[in-house]
């Protein structure tokens, strides 16, 4: 049912252009000059006091930042939480649909209250944690201490964990809502006839469901792997990418480097790094499913 | 035994609520409690409420709270709008013209990848240039490109498994593209348009470093308006837990009326074989 | 370079550039929220209503969010807004902005500056010009618990303990003394002694609480412990001396707090509220502050279990004596303003006792040491401000340099990773000296 390249014999002529043209236009109106200024810095020395001219220095800054430990330590933690909080989502979303279904297929209005905790933007969301955590006033140490917890959640040893856990309450409603309609649009023939061949709920369930669940997850899991990997918000209100730098995604970085330091050059060129893996990733990814979509 | 599984279902789902709510109804406890009880140790959860930190946030003569949610509102509605009326033509013409799937797809999705704050620069001198400094329609611009690429992936995906057979038949008759889409395409893909325009809606509505570095006083969102209670000298918990429930309310809103869009159209490209 | 985004740029929509306006007579000061802004409109109210009225000149405040407040303003500076005709500067963001800023001696002639104390008025100078009119002086104190101090000094069974702790944990036996004369070993010994670890009876459960958090604020509250031990940030060559002695003891006072739970383990992560928090709510004897704190603390509506008992001290004596950082919050001249005449009338005005006698009233701290002493029964911690400020605060060299707050970046991002236990010692002052270094060269 895929598109094919080419035209078809009734597409009119400038389809195309009417129908791309005015999102070209678009992104080449508003993008092009940050786009350009962007590359030029990442090539270039350049100082808040002297943003229209940048000084040409090639591909230091690019040397700079692959040489930077805090740059790796930052790609590694960024890598470290997408994965864990993507994992995390994919699961408890998926375990939250196979329990809540039929729950929320009677009464839809119920979704409402799990969509709720998305809402909330995450900077604010970060202020607020510093209250909730807040060893003396805050009311998550005040119920940790009741089962015996007395330890401080944003040390050296829980602040990756606490971090984390703030990221997956919020957006695990975002995996529960796409795997739900993906769940609920599994045609219900195939399971009637699966049983009444005698299977059991473990074989619908292996044989059905999780294969026609798998191109759900895999899109779900991109979108917030891609928006996990980017965190900053909550993070640097709460943490500051501390303890010294346990907890400094990449973005946290690129925002010091580029702010703090001064340093736009090596900012920017940062950032191209982080591009020029992401559209790697993503076309290995589309080519892959691209191909499942045509199996 | 079903009665049993159903009432576990229901508890799964209060703990879920519960659970993943916690942020929101601490918020809302503490825009309700006194500064006193706030700082109260050990918390409390029982006191006497009081609305002085809506009246504080909605009077207060330092900020313009009303304006700050019209802002924000205006915002993210003509930033959702733009990001309609230039994606679904484009998703059209990707998904069933299968042009550009290869070129301004990956391009437009990899954007999402990148942090937004390299942009902050080069943006606050092009507006500054373009005169789009502190205006609703500058941040609107950006909330469109903010959104443009999850609106591509999801109206792509969802265009892509539209039936052929209606089109074809409008076709056969003679109608234009621009026909089909218009009266075709766009009433079937009620659902996903939608879906775009409330996800667009929350996002541009949360969105803080451009809201921040390029607003002066008149354009200024609700996010930032809300930190105006951060101090040097320590947060204004009540005022800006106040702040935050005020700010959730329009998306909340949005999202009760039209939650029923959000799931179906949300994959559709994603359970076909 | 500069062509290509230029022409970039006009290749776009160049439609007219953008100017603010300003009308003549009206003056835009940017400032943050909170109370100093509150107290700095009174000020502005009275000049609006005074001398503005005879020159013509009407003053409004500009709020940007305390969130992302540098970033922003770095922002509209750096590309020439003159959206606002004054703002507030700080000490360790001058360097940073003054590029962008007018200094303003001609404004603040020498009769004027002679009413502030020096030090605040060195704070916001830069290669010897005065970039700001300071009207906030932040200074630290040592807090502590006078009813609980007291007692330790009479107490027989107390001062027992506390020996006995002193002599097992710091190794040698030590007598109470009053806390205007403690040596930092004295009050690591009183921290000690008043928390649960160490002493069971401890009235209080920590015997301080530090701020630890990987933040800027908290190296400046810290570096005390460098500076009265002798130490700096650069040494008579220039050169980064942050991997002296003086730092290597300055940092082990809170590593052997932290180890020892003198200090609530969260402080790892703690700044200025949750440090008042845990004093406010009677957790902490003492604790190393900022000035502005006493107000709140010592308001029985606002901290009903230690107001009236908070006693103040300056920061314990190193083998300098007591030292304090000292920086000032202050109003300059934005150099693309386009009503100079006028801001500089009204910086002018700002640099008198008037109107920083309404701004203290307001519940402003300025740095102008008659009108703290006039204001003692309002403000008890008043005198003590300008007393301390005038005799032992110091900037640190490179204190307003533009390289000051990517220093104090990279010495938060070390030191706490110390403190937190994640990099030891001479791994911490190795990497700050070269961090520093890489930041001054910068």
């Amino acid at each position: 049912m895929a598109s094919t390249a080419g035209r078809r014999p009734y597409e009119g002529r400038w389809d195309g252009l009417w129908l791309l043209g005015p999102l070209l236009l678009f992104l080449a109106l508003l993008l092009g000059f940050p786009a350009v200024a962007n590359l030029v810095y990442s090539l270039s020395e350049v100082r808040f006091t002297g943003l229209w001219s940048p000084r040409w220095v090639g591909l230091d800054n690019y040397a700079t930042v692959l040489a930077d430990p805090a740059f790796w330590g930052a790609v590694g933690f960024s890598a470290r939480f997408a994965i864990v909080v993507t994992a995390a989502q994919l699961l408890l979303g998926f375990a939250l649909v196979l329990a809540l279904d039929p729950l929320i297929a009677k009464r839809r209005w119920l979704m409402a209250f799990l969509l709720l905790p998305m809402m909330v933007s995450p900077a604010l969301l970060g202020v607020m944690y510093r209250l909730m955590l807040n060893d003396f006033v805050g009311v998550i140490p005040q119920y940790l201490q009741l089962v015996g917890f007395s330890g401080n959640l944003l040390d050296a040893d829980w602040a990756f964990t606490t971090v984390a856990v703030i990221e997956v309450l919020q957006w695990t409603p975002f995996a529960f809502l796409a795997l739900l309609t993906a769940y609920q649009a599994i045609p219900g023939e195939l399971v009637e006839a699966a049983r009444i061949d005698g299977a059991g709920s473990w074989a619908v369930f292996r044989r059905i469901t999780l294969p026609l669940m798998v191109p759900a997850l895999a899109i779900t899991g991109f979108i917030r792997f891609i928006d996990s990997f980017r965190v900053f918000d909550h993070i640097y209100v709460l943490t500051g990418g501390g303890p010294g730098t346990l907890t400094q995604s990449l973005s946290i970085y690129i925002y010091r480097t580029f702010f703090q330091q001064e340093r736009i050059g090596p900012a920017v060129a940062a950032s191209m790094l982080l591009l020029l893996a992401s559209i790697v990733v993503l076309r290995l990814l589309m080519a892959q499913m691209l191909r499942g979509s045509r199996g | 035994m079903t009665r049993l599984v159903a009432g576990l279902r229901w508890v799964v789902f209060l703990l879920a609520v519960l659970i993943l709510n916690i942020p929101v109804i601490v918020t809302l406890l503490t825009s309700l409690k006194t500064t006193l009880d706030i700082n109260a140790y050990p918390p409390v959860w029982l006191f006497a409420p009081t609305l002085e930190h809506y009246a504080t946030v909605l009077t207060d003569p330092a900020l313009d709270f009303p304006r700050y949610l019209m802002n924000s509102t205006v915002i993210a509605l003509g930033g959702t709008v733009l990001a309609l009326g230039l994606g679904v033509p484009a998703a059209y013409a990707m998904a069933k013209l299968g042009k550009g799937t290869t070129t301004i797809l990956p391009v437009v999705t990899n954007l999402r990848a990148l942090p937004l704050v390299i942009f902050a620069i080069p943006f606050y001198l092009l507006y500054q240039a373009l005169g789009l400094l502190d205006t609703r329609l500058g941040l609107a611009l950006i909330s469109c490109i903010i959104n443009l690429p999850l609106a591509l992936i999801l109206l792509v995906g969802f265009l892509q498994d539209l039936p052929q057979e209606i089109e074809e038949a409008a076709r056969v008759d003679g109608a234009s593209t621009f026909a089909v889409l218009r009266h075709i395409v766009l009433p079937l893909a009620r659902p996903v348009l939608v879906a775009v325009a409330i996800l667009s809606f929350i996002y541009s509505w949360n969105e803080f470093l451009f809201g921040l570095i390029l607003s002066t006083r008149n354009a200024v969102p609700v996010t930032v308006g809300a930190t105006f209670f951060i101090t040097s000298w320590g947060v204004k918990w009540g005022a800006t837990a106040a702040a935050m429930m005020l700010s959730v309310l329009p998306p909340l809103l949005l999202g009760l009326v039209s939650y029923r869009y959000l799931g179906r159209a949300m994959l559709a490209g994603a359970v076909k074989g | 370079m500069t062509n290509i985004l230029r022409k970039t740029l006009l290749a776009g929509l160049a439609l007219s550039a953008f100017s603010s306006a300003a009308m003549a007579g009206e003056v835009t000061l940017l400032f943050w929220p909170g109370p100093e802004s509150e107290a700095m409109q009174k000020v502005l109210d009275a000049y609006n209503a005074g001398p503005g009225k005879a020159d013509g000149i009407t003053v409004k405040q500009l709020l940007f969010s305390r969130q992302g407040y540098f970033e922003k303003e770095q922002a509209d500076l750096a590309a020439g807004s003159s959206e606002f005709d004054l703002a507030l500067v700080t000490t360790y963001t001058l360097g940073r902005y003054a590029p962008y800023l007018d200094p303003i001696d001609a404004q603040v002639p020498a009769e004027a500056k002679a009413a502030f104390a020096p030090v605040s008025l060195q704070s916001l100078t830069l290669d010897g010009k005065l970039y700001g009119v300071p009207t906030d002086i932040s200074v630290h104190f040592l807090y502590y618990r006078k009813d609980l101090v007291d007692r330790l000094l009479s107490d027989t069974e107390w001062q027992k303990r506390y020996a006995a702790i002193a002599k097992e944990k710091l190794g040698r036996e030590m007598q109470p003394k009053a806390p205007d004369d403690w040596s930092w070993d004295d009050w690591i010994a009183a921290a000690l002694f008043f928390s649960t670890a160490d002493n069971p009876d401890s009235p209080t459960r920590f015997g301080t609480v530090l701020q630890m958090k990987n933040l800027i604020f908290n190296i400046m509250l810290w570096q005390a412990t460098l500076v009265s031990n002798g130490g700096d940030w650069l040494g008579a060559d220039g050169k980064p001396a942050i991997d002296g002695p003086a730092a290597r003891t300055g940092l082990q006072v809170y590593k052997t707090l932290i180890d020892a739970k003198a200090t609530p383990p969260g402080s790892i992560s703690y700044e200025y509220p949750e440090a008042n928090a845990a004093f406010q709510a009677g957790q902490a004897a003492t604790m190393l502050q900022w000035n502005a704190a006493f107000n709140e603390l010592n308001d029985p509506a606002k901290s009903p279990t230690v107001a009236g008992k908070v006693g103040l001290a300056p920061l314990p004596a190193g083998s300098a004596g007591h030292k304090s950082h000292v920086h000032s919050l202050g109003i300059g001249l934005n150099k693309a303003s386009k009503n100079k005449g006028d801001a500089g009338k009204v910086v002018a005005w700002l640099a008198t006792k008037d109107a920083m006698t309404v701004y203290a009233q307001a519940g402003g701290t300025p740095p102008v040491p008659e009108i703290l002493k006039a204001m003692a029964s309002a403000r008890p911690e008043f005198p003590l401000v300008g007393d301390f400020v005038d005799r032992y605060g110091f900037v640190v060299t490179g204190g307003t340099a533009a390289y000051a707050v990517p220093v104090y970046e990279v010495l938060a991002e070390k030191f706490s990773a110390f403190w937190a236990g994640q990099i030891d010692l001479d791994t911490a002052l190795k990497q700050a000296a070269e961090g520093m270094a890489e930041r001054i060269k910068g």
